[in-house]
């Protein structure tokens, strides 16, 4: 080892750490990017998450139908609907519509084959519980009818607003015939 | 001590074998080695995979088209577009479905930016296993600005579920490109003080050069792939040699390893190749938002993809390499077969023959430049 | 302390005990509180100050909940490792385990004694102060090797076997620095080396002449490494050897392990301030000669505040290095500091065969260069920000 290479070693040594340490202690000096969540932030976060956000399930039963396209597409089966007869009205009710969050991948499937965008993802995330019981969300507490949409619009002045949040949500989703979104400036 | 000189100065000694793993802060994921060490110099490093296996194969002959691709994204889930971007682009492949041309440019855009994310991980935990703690932190905190972007996009962080049968499952608007492009400019010197903190770093050479040499000819026995393969100094990347998508009509350099310091094919040459791949990245996404085009995202698929018997192999450049989905269908709703092919799993192979004669030290910087996943590993 | 002693024992406390062993249990009793009250609060603040360090230079914030801007966090620490089961592995040497923690824990300790924190401010100014130092910390190898066996496990074995050899090679480029001093000094009392200094940095050992500058950063480099600093930490490499020879260790000795370490780091800088930096020279203010009290105070408020900077480099480099390897830290060690120590000692020797005037403009020449180097480094560290553009926050309520 020559006695140039053994100084060249030295110079480069000392030249690379006093350039790592001007620039650590200029991040020393700077602002941190750490959010304090959750007790210092101004907002709460669920209010900053863009619209399409995939939190948590739910559902708007006012507003589903039935077709049970949601549990036949969720590639783990994590939705369950029981749909039954009512006798005395002739009218189909739900008894059941169960989502077991702890299988759910969020992988949004269900809320995009959905017609009217009862069932969609929340800007929810935090979803822990004390016993794995509490991860099973039950959205049918007592039979209720199911919706039928009505041709020309809704008229109900209820339901105009949530048919509207489920159509809003439905937009996010890229359709074959989707230019609008694009062209939309 | 080798068993001559034991033999000849009368003082046996043994090896010590060593378990590193599963549970340990720097093999990527779980993994373990059985090393077989003479005090600091190890003499046989056998990988023993399987810790992360999840059978997400299997899972393919169970569940639908539409359905399977949130599970591709689990097969690696720092590249996760790649994976999903590769089993779309089979089961297109099969029904011969034609993705439309603002898809293509959104598949692209989407994909680089993880590219740049998982990129971002490589280096950092590398530069964490040797010791430089602050740059890995430096990394991540990029990656959350790439995290809120993909939000932004596909409304998920890590396993996104964007890339769908016949285009994406979401369009990008004009907010969002603004933002890609206001990361982009802030992102670019970022790379250059991370390569001021730690690239340039005497320690960092010092670690690297000459360490864990794969020559070409090694490298293609051993059938590497991506920067691993192209750190050895071969020019080969699916974009450019196989191409897809609309990777014809973009123009970027492939960065091979040039042996700046030590040897070609060194540890530092595969570091080195991906941090120049990241500004390649940034240079594929400006041209991409620029030539973005107006129209629909995605091709119309049906609801029910039954795609005619037969198989097919469709292969990107994903992060880590050449990731190929083999898909066989049988005509029905569900594939009959799928297989991934990932470029993690066939790096393991070359550990154990690069491991002998170098220290424990060596082998953790080995296996942090090869950027072997065990997700990717065991699927 | 002893008239105290004295007039107690007239007033017939401790009958039937003879003096010198009532001396002898005095001392200790003192010596054990008073360290321990200091050194505690002192290494536990240290722990606090290294994250907080840190956490800013990584982008992030460190501990700020656990009383104000978190400086409770040590005692949060502390008791939450009391409070945890004491396993000792079935296999392991169980005395040996035990005693591992102490030892090192001792060897930092006892070198509490010298360290002279003001003009009348030292436990015991000893005659061989700075030799003593040199050789307490060696109790620290002991204990690291009784660990690394006992916790009978190869990677702890690994671990203790590598820091065994490091601390053991970088005494010598240690020692040979602080020869330097010693000969300018001509005393080996570490009182003796602060009263040959002056307040000012011209007076200061450290730019005294260009071979003691570098003497400077040889020592610092040296006692890094024996401290088990990052960029030597190969002992207790995280992402190596899992945690190299503490692995075995949880709950309150894995504590002591840390808790020399961060003490050790304050030792480091105590040691070099004494050496090169002056000490507790204050100005010779006339305030100071009205109220020697104050005089007191202020020297004692020097000597911490200088002791600590090198503690915050001591930090700062572990911010920005990575870890050497085990065979190309006793190639640094053999190959290149201890050559480079050589020529600084007999550098400095020779120098004091020059005369007065021809030293006072080497060191003034020293000391310019070093002022040339700060300003030097503010300027690139106000490049830095000024290239990496400020951070990008995609959220903008928050």
């Amino acid at each position: 080892m020559g006695i140039a290479s053994y100084i060249n070693d030295i110079k480069h040594t000392v030249a690379s750490t006093f350039e790592g340490m001007s620039i650590t202690f200029s991040h020393l000096v700077r602002k941190p990017m750490t959010i304090q969540y959750p007790d210092k932030i101004p907002v709460p976060i669920q209010e900053t998450l863009p619209h399409r956000y995939r939190g948590i399930l739910e559902v708007d039963l006012d507003i589903c139908t039935g077709c049970l396209a949601c549990e036949r597409i969720c590639p783990i089966t994590c939705i369950t609907i029981g749909i039954e007869m009512d006798k005395e009205t002739k009218q189909r009710q739900f008894t059941a519509f169960d989502i077991d969050v702890c299988k759910c991948m969020y992988c949004g499937l269900c809320s995009e084959v959905c017609p009217t965008g009862a069932i969609r993802h929340s800007q929810e995330f935090e979803g822990a519980s004390y016993n794995p019981a509490g991860l099973v969300r039950h959205f049918a507490p007592q039979p209720q009818n199911l919706y039928k949409p009505k041709k020309g619009g809704e008229t109900e002045p209820k339901l105009i607003a949530k048919v509207e949040i489920g159509g809003k949500y439905l937009a996010e989703f890229a359709t074959p015939d989707g230019g609008v979104e694009a062209e939309k400036e | 001590m080798s068993q001559a000189a034991q033999a000849e100065t009368g003082f046996y000694t043994e090896d010590m074998t060593i378990s590193v793993g599963p549970q340990h802060p720097s093999t990527h994921g779980v993994l373990r080695f059985v090393v077989k060490t003479d005090g600091e110099v190890i003499s046989e490093a056998i990988p023993d995979v399987g810790y992360l296996h999840r059978s997400i194969e299997k899972i393919g002959e169970k569940v639908t088209y539409h359905g399977y691709v949130p599970y591709t994204d689990r097969a690696d889930y720092l590249a996760a577009m790649f994976a999903n971007q590769a089993f779309c682009m089979a089961a297109e492949k099969l029904a011969g479905t034609e993705v439309t041309r603002r898809g293509e440019f959104c598949r692209v855009i989407a994909c680089e930016l993880n590219r740049i994310a998982s990129h971002l991980i490589s280096v950092g935990t590398f530069g964490q296993d040797i010791g430089a703690m602050t740059p890995f932190v430096h990394a991540l905190r990029e990656r959350e600005t790439i995290n809120n972007l993909m939000e932004e996009i596909c409304g998920a962080r890590l396993t996104y579920n964007y890339i769908r049968i016949g285009g994406v499952g979401y369009d990008i608007l004009p907010e969002t490109c603004t933002r890609i492009l206001e990361f982009l400019d802030h992102f670019e010197p970022i790379v250059e003080e991370f390569n001021r903190l730690l690239s340039g770093n005497k320690i960092f050479h010092e670690r690297l050069a000459g360490v864990a040499v794969i020559s070409k000819e090694d490298a293609f026995s051993y059938n590497l792939v991506g920067p691993n393969l192209r750190g050895s100094g071969v020019k080969w990347d699916i974009r450019r040699d196989m191409p897809y998508s609309v990777y014809p009509e973009l123009d970027f350099e492939v960065p091979i390893g040039m042996a700046e310091i030590g040897q070609l094919g060194d540890s530092y040459d595969r570091f080195w190749v991906r941090i120049r791949e990241m500004r390649e990245s940034v240079k594929i996404l400006r041209q991409c938002l620029r030539m973005m085009p107006k129209g629909p995202a995605i091709a119309k698929v049906p609801r029910k993809f039954r795609p005619p018997a037969g198989e097919c192999y469709a292969r990107v450049e994903a992060p880590r390499g050449d990731m190929g989905f083999y898909v066989v269908s049988d005509g029905s709703e569900y594939p009959y077969r799928v297989r991934i092919r990932t470029g993690s799993y066939t790096a393991m192979a070359i550990i154990d023959k690069l491991s002998k004669g170098i220290m424990v030290a060596d082998l953790i910087a080995l296996i942090g430049s090869l950027d072997v996943d065990a997700p990717e590993i065991d699927r | 302390m002893q008239a105290y002693i004295d007039q107690l024992m007239q007033q017939g406390a401790f009958q039937g005990m003879p003096k010198e062993v009532v001396y002898a249990i005095a001392m200790v009793v003192v010596a054990l509180v008073v360290l321990s009250a200091f050194v505690a609060p002192l290494a536990g603040v240290t722990s606090w100050l290294e994250r907080r360090v840190w956490a800013r230079m990584q982008s992030r914030i460190g501990p700020n909940r656990v009383g104000p801007q978190g400086i409770l966090q040590w005692l949060a620490d502390g008791i939450k490792n009391l409070l945890k089961e004491d396993l000792i592995p079935a296999a392991a040497d169980g005395k040996l385990f035990s005693l591992a923690p102490y030892v090192v824990f001792m060897g930092f300790l006892c070198t509490f004694v010298v360290i002279p924190f003001g003009e009348h401010l030292i436990v015991a100014d000893l005659n061989i102060g700075i030799l003593y130092i040199l050789a307490v910390t060696s109790l620290v190898v002991v204990g690291i090797l009784m660990a690394g066996w006992a916790s009978n496990n190869k990677w702890s074995l690994l671990g203790g076997m590598r820091s065994a050899a490091q601390i053991v090679s970088y005494e010598i480029p240690a020692g040979l620095a602080i020869l330097c001093v010693v000969f300018l000094a001509g005393t080996l009392s570490m009182q003796g080396i602060i009263k040959a200094q002056g307040w000012g940095p011209w007076d200061w050992f450290m730019f005294h002449n260009p071979f003691t500058f570098c003497a400077f950063f040889l020592y610092f480099t040296a006692a890094l490494a024996e401290g088990n600093r990052t960029p030597f930490d190969i002992p207790e490499a995280e992402s190596e050897l899992v945690a190299g020879y503490v692995t075995e260790y949880s709950g309150m000795r894995f504590l002591f392990f840390f808790f020399a370490e961060w003490g050790n780091l304050y030792v480091i800088g105590a040691v070099a301030t004494t050496l090169f930096m002056g000490g507790w020279r204050v100005p010779p203010l006339p305030i100071f000669e009205s109220f020697p009290v104050l005089k007191g105070i202020a020297q004692f408020v020097v000597f911490f505040l200088k002791a600590y900077f090198w503690v915050f480099v001591a930090m700062w480099i572990r911010a920005t290095l990575p870890r050497v390897r085990v065979d190309q830290l006793m190639a640094l060690c053999w190959k290149y500091m201890v050559p480079l120590s050589f020529v600084c000692l007999l550098g400095t020797v020779g120098f004091m065969f020059m005369d007065a005037q021809m030293q006072r403009v080497f060191g003034a020449i020293t000391l310019g260069f070093a002022i040339a180097t700060i300003i030097n480094f503010f300027r690139r560290v106000a490049f830095q920000i000024r290239e990496a553009k400020p951070e990008m926050y995609l959220k903008p309520q928050i």
